[in-house]
């Protein structure tokens, strides 16, 4: 399979994020088209790896997704924290820093 | 039946027909559930079928040489994090009442535009140079087609010379080239857990500063409570502090 189908893929599935980040207003499935576009770009970058016969690309997205899973923890314990204070997950709401 | 016998006839043969079949396959798979993603009225629907991306993208991993990858990607992702996700959704009993969508026609003119903008950017810039024929990984004979594409080079020669493919390579650049990101990555992986711990904890639970005056007790039934049976301050050792603060940040019940 030629690697430009790979890049092809990966770049539907980041628009598709993309789009479901401006569309939706929900925090959570921000969260999840957040991690959607990341999983795009870890594609992107295995694939990029096979074309050039270099693995290091492979050892990117295992950091990559190391740093998703950290980025995970911390914003859901953000969003359990925002959902207790304001008891709603729309984006829009939240327009003060304090109370 | 057709495509698995295709699938293991080129598995046997060495051609990519068989990368091809799971290519289409995964991709089809991966983009009907991202797209499921952003149009589930549920989220726990929508949380499922991120489950699905997420083995179809590591499906892909195993047919681009990286089954390592496609392992963590099963393991973290599919495993940890949705699981994540999936009880937070469920502790917060949100799974019923979303219907938060962007209102406005104008914003979801432009966001769709603005993510096809950004999609036709990506695949002029991107994909044009590397669908030729020499871009294809794993052929033999890549002299004698077209020249006009870039040229795969394939993960064979990088595995061959570091002695292992997948975890052994990932393995051995881990603790050689890539030591000092390895340790700091462990050291991210800590501060996340502390700061989510922080985060999580429940503010009514927490230990009170012991020369802390509640300025209005009444609002607060467990704070009067706890000011009530508190000693004076010059009667108390510090021994009955320690022991006072520890029991009330567990339950306020059964001390007379």
């Amino acid at each position: 399979m030629a690697i430009g189908y790979y890049f092809a893929l990966s770049a539907l599935l980041f628009g598709i994020g993309f789009v479901g980040v401006l569309l939706r207003r929900n925090v959570i499935v921000l969260f999840m088209c957040i991690e959607l576009m990341l999983n795009s770009v870890n594609l992107t970058l295995a694939a990029a790896a096979r074309m050039w016969g270099d693995a290091d690309g492979q050892v990117f997205v295992f950091f990559v997704i190391v740093v998703a899973a950290a980025e995970v923890v911390v914003g859901l314990a953000l969003i359990v924290n925002l959902y207790f204070r304001r008891g709603t997950l729309d984006v829009d709401v939240p327009h003060l820093l304090r109370y | 039946m057709t495509v698995l016998a295709q699938v293991a006839e080129g598995a046997t043969a060495g051609a990519n027909t068989a990368e091809i079949v799971l290519f289409w396959i995964f991709a089809v798979v991966a983009l009907g559930a991202g797209i499921a993603v952003i149009s589930m009225r549920n989220i726990v629907h929508g949380a499922l079928m991120l489950v699905l991306n997420f083995v179809a993208v590591a499906g892909l991993y195993l047919t681009l040489q990286s089954s390592f990858l496609a392992i963590i990607q099963l393991l973290v992702y599919a495993g940890a994090i949705m699981v994540l996700f999936l009880f937070v959704i469920m502790l917060l009993g949100v799974d019923r009442d979303d219907l938060l969508l962007a209102t406005e026609v104008r914003t979801r003119v432009l966001a769709v535009a603005g993510g096809a903008l950004l999609v036709g950017a990506l695949l002029y810039a991107f994909v044009g140079p590397y669908t030729g024929d020499r871009s294809l990984c794993g052929v033999a004979d890549q002299a004698s087609a077209s020249s006009s594409a870039v040229a795969c080079v394939g993960l064979d020669a990088a595995y061959a010379e570091n002695d292992g493919a997948g975890a052994a390579f990932l393995g051995g650049r881990m603790f050689t080239r890539f030591t000092y990101p390895f340790e700091l990555a462990a050291l991210l992986l800590t501060v996340a857990t502390i700061g989510a711990v922080v985060l999580a904890r429940r503010r009514d639970l927490e230990p009170r500063d012991e020369d802390e005056i509640d300025p209005d007790p009444v609002a607060d039934p467990d704070a009067g409570f706890e000011q009530h049976q508190r000693p004076t301050d010059a009667g108390a050792t510090e021994h009955d502090r320690v022991e006072e603060s520890a029991r009330s940040g567990v339950e306020h019940g059964g001390e007379g």
